[in-house]
């Protein structure tokens, strides 16, 4: 792993049965860029971060971060290690405050499980919580369910729940994913400005947002890698439109 | 706030309550309810074992029954054994009982959902039918007696469990002890992590919490509340029998749990109080009590899903809350923001 690699991936295969989910991906995805996996419905997006954050176990390969083999090791210590996610269909703690929803992964990130003190007397986790609220923009909803939030909203928490963990890389599985216009424009300057501090790789189909924020594009099909690039290189490449578009056809 | 205080008035008028019972009941001509108002107190302990797991970790489990046995019989073999005092044989029989819910825990909790229900009906039958075929030393369904040891002695002063108010009061500082207890922990960051398990345990799992670890601690405390009450029946039975550890025990406390409010921190005491006391009115008058019992089950999940205190704490929240709207939300913040101390305040300028 060179340096400026965010995660490095060599090999990583899953099969599902007689499918091959992934396909012997190999990739050093960028650090201090922020990254799109892109690619079409069943590419296999969606299982290379299942892999990467140890959900599934992965047949073979690698997935090299910060210089450890994360294969093998559980979800929990994936995100120990520095790497968490949000999921394509939004993740939250339903029953719980948008307050306690933050609060209880900032008190996970920290190791802090005292079984008798009251929640409300770590301040400094309290500090932290509001402060990633704040910064996702869920002030106004502190004490609400997180199950009487919006769609918007739930995807909002989510990424605050993710951030909660301070990690060093953050996988985005289609963050504007139901989102209006609105909040999507929302989302999308919150995205680039953590991506500033943190590594991003986000999966998303609106290729709009795609365009508009990734500096590095891996593009998937059919569980392995079609191409790389930037955007320029992305858009030119024959290949993948015809993966997206199908076979030319003359005008 | 105002929801917060009635809450609290509510729990404060309950404790004067509980204390009074030797004295009212009596003057009523009732001496006989103060046994079992002491009885609804510990089965309510069973229930709360079922509710810290039901309520809070989101776990159903239908073998809490092993645990109360083991708790019993801790009590009863250590004093028949080794004739240890009162609160030894309490701390013998708890420590049996978590003990236990340890070892079985560490397989039970991989599992969720029905097999973890299936996984605790399992554990507790095999342990039912070992006690039950181990009649030498657990007396199987006959069970082993024991004349209880004097819970104090100081001189001349001797506190027996003979006299009813005495044991109505100890049995009333142990469980209060362990609601206290149990309040600390579901209020602590432990108690938040319990929570978003029963919430979501992927997520929670991504956010890094250790879920099978966490759901082991909440499983062994459940055990410790369970060996806690079987302790106390033992003691209030003056005897330990293997027919307690059956499953229909278990499925007891969990229709107090239900009832009473799984998720709320009193409710297995509601839910055992209003229970025990409707068995001991109705079933002299009608030996198919049970039919009722169900049926008022019934109802409590269709009407009143949270349970009796479920239903009391949704009444607190209409009677006082407003929903303030969106500026109103936004001063709350900051000022909640500043009122954290300098310390808080200080940090979140700092960062910006």
């Amino acid at each position: 792993m060179s340096a400026g690699t965010a995660l490095s991936l060599s090999g990583v295969t899953k099969h599902f049965g007689g499918l091959t989910a992934v396909d012997g991906v190999t990739i050093d995805l960028k650090s201090r860029k922020l990254n799109a996996v892109i690619g079409p419905n069943g590419a296999g997006k969606t299982t290379l971060f299942n892999l990467i954050c140890g959900e599934i176990p992965a047949d073979d390969g690698r997935i090299v971060f910060n210089g450890r083999n994360l294969v093998g090791l559980k979800p929990h210590q994936i995100v120990r290690h520095g790497i968490s996610r949000t999921l394509q269909i939004k993740s939250v703690f339903g029953g719980m405050s948008v307050a306690d929803n933050v609060r209880i992964a900032v008190l996970t990130n920290r190791r802090i499980m005292a079984p008798f003190s009251p929640v409300q007397s770590f301040r400094g986790v309290t500090a932290r919580a509001n402060e990633i609220i704040e910064e996702v923009g869920l002030a106004v909803h502190y004490d609400d369910l997180a199950s009487t939030l919006s769609y918007g909203d739930v995807a909002l928490l989510e990424l605050a729940l993710a951030l909660a963990a301070e990690p060093r890389l953050l996988l985005l599985d289609e963050p504007v994913c139901g989102m209006g216009p609105e909040e999507t424009e929302r989302t999308v300057a919150t995205i680039k400005e953590i991506s500033r501090r943190i590594d991003v790789v986000l999966i998303e189909h609106d290729m709009e947002v795609v365009f508009d924020i990734a500096d590095f594009i891996v593009v998937m099909a059919q569980g392995a890698i079609l191409a790389t690039g930037t955007v320029a290189d992305i858009t030119a490449d024959p290949q993948v439109q015809e993966a997206y578009l199908g076979p030319p056809e003359d005008d | 706030m105002t929801a917060a205080y009635a809450r609290a008035l509510a729990i404060a008028v309950l404790i004067v309550a509980l204390l009074a019972v030797p004295f009212v009941l009596p003057a009523f001509g009732a001496t006989f309810w103060v046994s079992i108002a002491t009885e609804i107190l510990i089965w309510s302990l069973l229930a709360a074992s079922v509710n810290l797991l039901l309520g809070y970790v989101g776990l159903l489990s239908f073998g809490q029954a092993l645990y109360f046995g083991i708790g019993m019989y801790g009590v009863a073999l250590s004093i028949n054994a080794w004739n240890v005092g009162f609160w030894p044989a309490l701390a013998i029989g708890i420590v049996a009982a978590s003990v236990m819910a340890l070892l079985t825990g560490v397989f039970a909790v991989r599992l969720t959902w029905h097999y973890f229900a299936i996984i605790t009906v399992v554990f507790s039958l095999i342990f039912y039918f070992a006690a039950m075929s181990m009649k030498g030393v657990t007396g199987g369904d006959d069970g082993v007696s024991f004349s209880p040891p004097p819970v104090l002695k100081l001189g001349e002063l001797e506190l027996t469990l003979v006299d009813a108010t005495t044991q109505y009061y100890v049995v009333l500082g142990v469980v209060l002890a362990c609601y206290v207890l149990t309040a600390l922990i579901v209020n602590s960051p432990l108690g938040l992590a319990f929570k978003a398990i029963r919430e979501n345990d992927r997520r929670a799992a991504l956010i890094g919490i250790n879920v099978y670890r966490t759901r082991l601690i909440a499983f062994v405390i459940a055990g410790a509340l369970a060996g806690t009450s079987g302790a106390l029946f033992a003691f209030f039975g003056r005897y330990a029998s293997a027919s307690y550890m059956f499953y229909h025990v278990s499925g007891e406390a969990v229709v107090w749990a239900i009832v009473g409010g799984a998720g709320s921190l009193l409710g297995p005491l509601f839910g055992a109080g209003a229970l025990i006391v409707f068995r001991e009115l109705v079933s002299t008058l009608w030996e198919h009590y049970l039919i009722a019992v169900g049926a008022i089950t019934i109802c409590v999940v269709m009407f009143a899903p949270r349970g009796l205190a479920g239903a009391w704490n949704d009444a607190l929240r209409l009677a006082f809350t407003r929903i303030p709207d969106e500026p109103a939300r936004r001063d709350a913040f900051d000022r909640r923001n500043a009122s954290e101390g300098g310390e808080a305040a200080a940090i979140i300028e700092e960062k910006r």
